[in-house]
């Protein structure tokens, strides 16, 4: 009920949306805001690592938000597309010797084709039993890839995937350095974001939202739903394998766990805390949910105890999420 | 809620003042016996999750290494600085952790970690920017060329020869014939390896063999097989839960009647939770017990700066790695002159021998390994215990020799 009830204010938000706002000019422009502010991001970050994560689990999000807060479908797998795109991007580097920009492109193309597989077979269902299918499928992908050791790693995960400079012509970008390191993959991000303003605003994104506020209506206006819902999960999925990719990069490793069903509910939390269905909504929520953990963790060990209370507040007074909740407030 | 009582009758206004001159004095220079910037060691543990408890008592031992490191005078005047982070028993978190303290915090070395999994990955962000590790987790591979660089270290044993030395306690006292139960992932396979290799010098015959997959629940149905084989021996090689439940139920089905039964890597904190009728009699090996007070000076000091500190208690076997490889690494500082790689390696290329905590130790030039001995230990009975704490016996201490390990060669090191 509760979600139900979260879903109906956020749908809601989104509807105000339309409506002419005193924020004209950022919401015209909100890919090259959204990427001013991301750029900030070290200043204002604990650390830089941190930023980073934001960055990445923020891109996550966003790939989830296409899927739950735009077309209305709640998947608890998107650790699978998450986890894909970090070992496609992985496996390309470790056994495949592929160039870094191959490598990103081939998590994106392994996570979609993940997304194409499991999007398949899940958009069948509807409710919850799309979030049980979704969730069972990338369980499946989980034992998969912890016990195929000779090709992932298994239990150790997969290593060495030594990205440590990028060479373009007489650019030396060195990602040994944090900040070199965050503005190139704020380059991929801000790409992403780009796409995925397009996505939202093209008929395809009109399409989405139709089917997530009716879905009978959309039918009997004539729209496919399973395709333009199987699209919508393949393009999510590719979003995702991105986050994932830079994940990779990021770090130069992947961890069994990137696909774990722990990933899939932590993507879940931070996109209905930031806002479902607003564009920078899952960056905050990443970003809310990121710092927490980091000052909780370093001052205790029950950090999950405090986060959770928090996370329970920011439902209870952010129903429609910190950022969802804030521009509703300012466009009343 | 109690209020502040003004000092003194210090106004608020006075107050500003001695706050602005105090900021002003620190911002023109730091006074000239100014203590020098401490050696920051971050120590990425999993203080969630299911090692939890262990973690902390590797935390209580690391700060016991600080406070006695800063007591000896420290690196000619200048303290150390532990920094505790938590990598929730994850390579993707413990790396950001790692990458947290080397760039916002500026950490002169890291020392941690209680997983293969983790340890390795840890070990990969360090050697990248140079940073000195020194890992505390069981593993062979990380002492391999591929896996290892100069600023890698490894305080924790490696399965070759703790469970080696096992084999050889084992296999010259207990029975030729052999079975195993062995976890399904690289640690089970590590330690059976290790394990069988003693068993084929030794003229050990395998008669069994299962394999579970981690975080099993239930074992009793995998019995019949071992009985049926009639091992003299039943070598668990799991730990954690999986352990635990292991033994339980071999001692409810009465395994123990038929085969005594050794278990690759013992822990006292495993043998508190599962209990003393499911570990009695269990033989395994160990980088520490507290009884080895009685063999060794460093042993009881460290267990007495222990107790003292935190009231009573003894050490865990998991927590001494936490004094052992933070003081170690300290302690090469001492004898480096410096906190920086290429010193350290050159001081333990000239030998680093100590006994810190549990006898002589000594740091292997080619992989940075540190020699130690081993405790073979058998679990009490309830009626044996003399007092809580007293839970193991010594049967046999393997002591540090560079023997036991794989040669450099072997390792695929130059020298």
């Amino acid at each position: 009920m509760r979600l139900i009830a979260v879903q109906t204010q956020c749908n809601e938000a989104s509807l105000v949306d339309e409506r002419p706002s005193p924020f004209g000019w950022p919401e015209r422009h909100r890919v090259l805001v959204s990427a001013a502010v991301l750029a900030a991001l070290p200043a204002v970050a604990p650390h830089p690592a941190l930023a980073i994560n934001i960055l990445i689990y923020g891109l996550f999000a966003t790939g989830f938000n296409l899927l739950f807060g735009y077309t209305g479908l709640l998947s608890l797998g998107h650790a699978a597309f998450f986890g894909a795109g970090a070992y496609g991007c992985g496996l390309a580097i470790v056994a495949l010797h592929l160039p870094w920009y191959a490598a990103i492109l081939g998590g994106i193309a392994f996570a979609a084709l993940a997304g194409a597989v499991i999007g398949g077979l899940a958009i069948r269902t509807s409710g919850v039993y799309f979030g049980m299918v979704t969730l069972a499928l990338a369980q499946c992908l989980y034992f998969i890839f912890y016990q195929w050791t000779s090709v992932t790693g298994g239990e150790s995960g997969l290593r060495g995937v030594s990205v440590p400079a990028i060479d373009l012509g007489p650019l030396h970008l060195s990602l040994l350095d944090p900040l070199s390191k965050f503005y190139f993959l704020l380059f991929f991000v801000v790409l992403a974001l780009a796409a995925f303003s397009r996505i939202l605003e093209s008929p395809f994104g009109a399409v989405i939202e139709g089917i997530r506020e009716n879905e009978n209506r959309a039918r009997a206006s004539g729209y496919a739903l399973r395709s333009t819902k199987w699209m919508s999960f393949v393009l999510s999925a590719a979003f995702c394998g991105l986050a994932g990719a830079l994940n990779t990069i990021h770090l130069g490793i992947v961890s069994i766990d990137t696909l774990f069903y722990t990933t899939s509910g932590t993507v879940v939390m931070m996109t209905v805390l930031g806002g479902m269905g607003t564009y920078f909504g899952p960056f905050i929520g990443a970003a809310l949910f990121l710092c927490l953990e980091d000052l909780t963790t370093n001052w205790t060990s029950h950090w999950q105890l405090i986060a959770g209370l928090i996370f329970i507040a920011c439902v209870r007074f952010f129903p429609a999420g910190v950022w969802g909740s804030l521009l509703e407030r300012i466009r009343k | 809620m109690t209020s502040h009582p003004r000092s003194g009758g210090l106004s608020r206004r006075s107050a500003f003042k001695v706050a602005t001159g105090a900021m002003l004095f620190s911002a023109l220079g730091r006074p000239a016996s100014a203590q020098p910037a401490p050696i920051k060691v971050g120590f990425p543990v999993p203080l969630t999750g299911p090692y939890g408890s262990e973690a902390a008592d590797q935390v209580r031992c690391a700060q016991l290494a600080i406070e006695d490191f800063n007591r000896t005078g420290g690196l000619n005047g200048r303290p150390a600085e532990l920094l505790v982070r938590d990598d929730k028993l994850n390579p993707a978190e413990a790396v950001s952790r790692t990458l947290e303290l080397i760039e916002k915090d500026k950490v002169d070395m890291v020392v941690g970690s209680l997983s293969g999994a983790v340890q390795l990955a840890v070990n990969d962000a360090c050697k990248a920017r140079g940073m000195i590790y020194n890992a505390l987790s069981l593993s062979d591979r990380i002492n391999e060329a591929s896996d290892f660089g100069p600023t890698t270290y490894h305080e924790g044993m490696a399965p070759h020869f703790s469970v080696g030395a096992l084999g050889r306690y084992v296999f010259a006292n207990m029975g030729k014939k052999v079975a195993y139960l062995i976890a399904d992932y690289e640690f089970g396979y590590e330690m059976r390896r290790a394990f069988q290799t003693i068993g084929d010098q030794m003229g050990a015959q395998v008669v069994a063999e299962v394999k579970h997959p981690l975080g099993a629940q239930d074992f009793s149905s995998l019995f019949p097989r071992f009985i049926s084989a009639k091992p003299d021996i039943l070598c668990v090689l799991n730990f954690g839960r999986d352990q635990l439940n292991a033994l339980k139920q071999a001692n409810e089905f009465g395994l123990k009647d038929r085969m005594k039964i050794v278990v690759g890597a013992l822990s006292s904190t495993q043998r508190i939770a599962g209990g003393a009728d499911a570990y009695a009699d269990v033989v395994g090996a160990s980088n520490y017990y507290w009884a080895a007070e009685d063999m060794y000076a460093s042993s009881k000091a460290f267990n007495a700066a222990y107790a003292a500190k935190y009231k009573g208690g003894v050490p865990s076997d998991y927590g001494s790695y936490g004094y052992g490889g933070v003081r170690s690494m300290l302690e090469l500082a001492r004898k480096a002159g410096a906190v920086d790689p290429a010193a350290l390696s050159a001081a333990v290329g000239t030998g680093f021998d100590f006994d810190l905590y549990k006898g002589p130790q000594r740091i292997r030039a080619c992989d940075h390994q540190s020699v130690q001995s081993v405790f073979i230990l058998k679990s009490k009975s309830e009626a044996q215990m003399k007092t809580t704490h007293d839970t193991f016996e010594i049967v046999s201490v393997a002591q540090a020799d560079e023997g036991m390990l794989r040669s450099c060669a072997e390792l695929g090191h130059k020298s």
